[in-house]
């Protein structure tokens, strides 16, 4: 359900305006609404100073953010909101000294790996040349362009060869050699006055000089290769020291950071909630929404902390348009509220659906999969998903919805009589109690069944669709429910067609359907005739749950035969695993996506009104 | 022959809607990967969507399933 609210107003003397923030801030149940344009009342001006204590603490907050990204921190919290300090300047300094000590650390990585990686490359290409160097130093009227072409580059080295032919005739050198990532050396002498034309040829042929490194431009391989290894060896303690540094760095700013995060990120916000303030020149209006049971506390604690001159007036509920929207469901539901709330939130006094969805998902679910074994590991799986995640976490939301879900599993899998397809029949002679997904008769009865349940949820939908409707749509409210009377008429009609219901039935079904046919166009419009077929065709859209199951069931026993089909048990027993677990994966993936789009197209299509407005109160910053 | 016909015919009842579907969805899943990366809030629009294209495989199925119970298959 969606939790009522109550608009309030508060008001009080304008020197009184802070500390009521930090009241409000503190009960941290108040979501602010616009400021109020009341007569005599202007927005309350933000002063210089407060705007430039704002950007200094913006600058504060991002600071903190880069270090805690930087040293790799987890996302911090606190406990209690920490007091604010004496003076925001020094914490500023204590958010900006491991910031640019984070930023120092990772520079120097960066630096080291990019050299190992140069080096590396080198090495290798200096290996490769390394006959040619053998004479003695490079001559001082050559110079020499080290050149490293990706395994698509190499095609370019020939017309490169002839391009230098032609400019140079033979006073050159170009040498190549593949190396092991399958990249190509290059290494091209040319005499020195000619650098400046075999430059732009190499521009010209679209291939870079990789520079040697710093250290190493004039060394001949012999020379250089030593010195390289010596320096590769080198490099790993260097950033060994590099990451042991961020570590100590990442200790101590764990620490630190939280709490003048905390005090920096509640004071900015409180000083925008400045802004939602209206005022005269002695007097200030405060409005904003509280959930109902937190009205008592909210004038209990203004009155206590502040004085009697501070009044909350409760507003007359006019058409609560935009009030906040908090969905607020009993223990069992509540996880449930993480697959409504994917979709924008439904709009403040219409329906949560929330009860319903945990409802059929989970049966839904269960028709899909419908197997005990699948049903035991999943079970397995969110118990430990459960354990591993943070109470009050979406992953924890998807832990419980996972532990239902596999509840129902396992109960259809007795119905079914499955136990990993049909291992469970085989090895310990488990029977089906409802429907044998395997024998043909019983498909088209699970079909049967799929789409009676499809109705089910659809008629469930439009009936919500009606109390949805009531309050100031009335034509559309009739509409909906003739649709719904008339699904049930056509369904008994059909029933009565082919006498599973008494024959009498049919002309009394067909009547009524024409009667109600132009209701239904005059209330609706002529695209009521379309939708109609389209709610016929959401119910079909249920044989989903059968076509789905039936494909798991059929993997499953695949899974089985393969295990008896090939010739040695143990290959045989180990590919049937694997197509278990594949179909398992499958099993947990399908059931879920297409029970979502079943409640998000099929049944709220019939009365969901999304653009609710997310209940975010004005609180301290993520305190647990 | 019969059953040649029979089992060409549920074939087809799966493969072709198969392989719509699989046009349909290469055409949705890089637009919704795009359209998640830019909007996270977008991830139930994007189920939805990547589901919708699935109803013509199932519905084949269904029909390929009903060929071959028909049949005695």
């Amino acid at each position: 359900m969606i939790r009522a609210m109550r608009r309030v107003r508060v008001m009080g003397p304008r020197r009184a305006l802070e500390g009521t923030l930090r009241v409000l801030q503190d009960l941290g149940s108040m979501h602010l609404a616009s400021p109020p344009r009341l007569p005599a009342l202007n927005p309350s001006p933000t002063t210089r100073r407060e705007q430039r204590l704002v950007r200094q603490l913006r600058g504060l907050v991002a600071d903190a953010e880069t270090a805690r990204t930087l040293l790799d921190l987890p996302q911090s919290s606190v406990t209690a909101p920490p007091p604010e300090p004496a003076s925001w300047a020094s914490w500023a300094r204590q958010a900006r000294q491991p910031r640019r000590r984070a930023e120092e650390l990772r520079d120097r990585r960066q630096r080291l790996e990019e050299e190992r990686a140069l080096l590396g490359k080198y090495r290798e290409m200096l290996a490769a040349f390394s006959g040619l160097f053998e004479a003695g130093h490079l001559p001082a009227a050559v110079r020499a362009y080290h050149i490293v072409l990706r395994p698509g580059q190499a095609s370019v080295v020939e017309p490169l060869r002839q391009a230098l032919a032609e400019v140079l005739d033979s006073a050159f050198e170009l040498r190549t050699r593949t190396l092991s990532g399958g990249d190509t050396a290059l290494l091209l002498l040319v005499p020195l006055p000619r650098t400046a034309r075999v430059e732009r040829l190499l521009g010209e042929s679209g291939v870079q000089e990789v520079p040697l490194p710093a250290g190493y431009e004039r060394a001949t391989a012999t020379e250089a290769l030593p010195r390289m290894r010596a320096r590769l060896e080198t490099l790993p303690t260097l950033l060994d020291e590099v990451e042991a540094g961020r570590k100590a760095e990442a200790a101590v700013a764990a620490e630190a950071l939280p709490p003048i995060l905390a005090a920096a990120q509640d004071a900015v916000t409180r000083l925008e909630a400045v802004g939602h303030a209206a005022s005269t020149r002695t007097a200030f209006v405060i409005e904003g929404w509280v959930p109902t049971p937190d009205l008592p506390a909210l004038g209990e604690a203004l009155r206590q902390r502040i004085g009697p001159e501070i009044t909350v007036e409760e507003l007359p509920p006019g058409p609560d348009v935009d009030a906040p929207v908090v969905l607020h469901n009993p223990r069992l539901f509540r996880p449930f509220q993480l697959l409504v709330e994917m979709l924008p939130l439904p709009t403040y006094g219409s329906i949560d659906p929330t009860p319903f969805v945990a409802v059929f998902f989970p049966v839904f679910f269960g028709l899909m999969l419908g197997d005990i074994g699948y049903g035991v590991v999943m079970l397995g799986l969110g118990v430990l998903l459960h354990r591993r995640s943070r109470p009050g976490a979406p992953l924890h939301a998807v832990a419980q919805i996972a532990l239902v879900c596999s509840v129902f599993t396992i109960i259809f899998g007795v119905l079914f009589g499955e136990l990993f397809g049909d291992a469970g029949r085989r090895l310990f002679g488990l029977h089906p109690l409802v429907l044998d997904r395997e024998e043909p008769k019983d498909i088209v009865s699970f079909l049967v069944l799929c789409v009676g349940i499809g109705g089910v949820h659809v008629l469930l939908g439009l009936v919500l669709g009606v109390f949805n409707a009531m309050h100031g749509h009335r034509r559309q409210a009739l509409g909906r429910g003739l649709s719904a009377v008339m699904i049930l008429l056509i369904v008994v009609a059909l029933l009565a067609a082919v006498k599973l219901l008494p024959a009498q039935l049919l002309t009394p079904a067909v009547v009524a359907l024409l009667v109600a046919f132009p209701v239904l166009v005059i209330a609706e419009g002529i695209v009521a005739p379309v939708e109609l077929l389209a709610t016929i065709g959401s119910i079909l859209s249920y044989a989903r749950i059968m076509a789905l199951g039936t494909a798991s069931v059929m993997l499953a026993v695949v899974a089985n035969r393969l295990a008896g089909a090939i010739g040695s048990v143990v290959v045989g027993a180990i590919f049937a695993l694997l197509f278990h677990l594949v179909n398992f994966a499958l099993g947990l993936f399908s059931p879920t996506v297409h029970a979502l789009r079943l409640h998000y197209v099929e049944f709220f299509g019939r009365f969901y009104s999304p653009g609710g407005v997310r209940y975010r109160p004005f609180t301290h910053w993520r305190t647990h | 022959m019969q059953i040649f016909w029979i089992t060409l015919s549920a074939a087809l009842a799966i493969s072709i809607p198969a392989l719509a579907t699989a046009w349909a969805q290469s055409r949705i899943g890089p637009a919704a990967a795009a359209s998640l990366a830019e909007k996270p809030e977008l991830s139930a629009t994007v189920i939805v969507m990547l589901a919708i294209p699935e109803t013509m495989s199932i519905l084949g199925f269904v029909v390929a399933m009903f060929i071959m119970l028909r049949a005695g298959g």
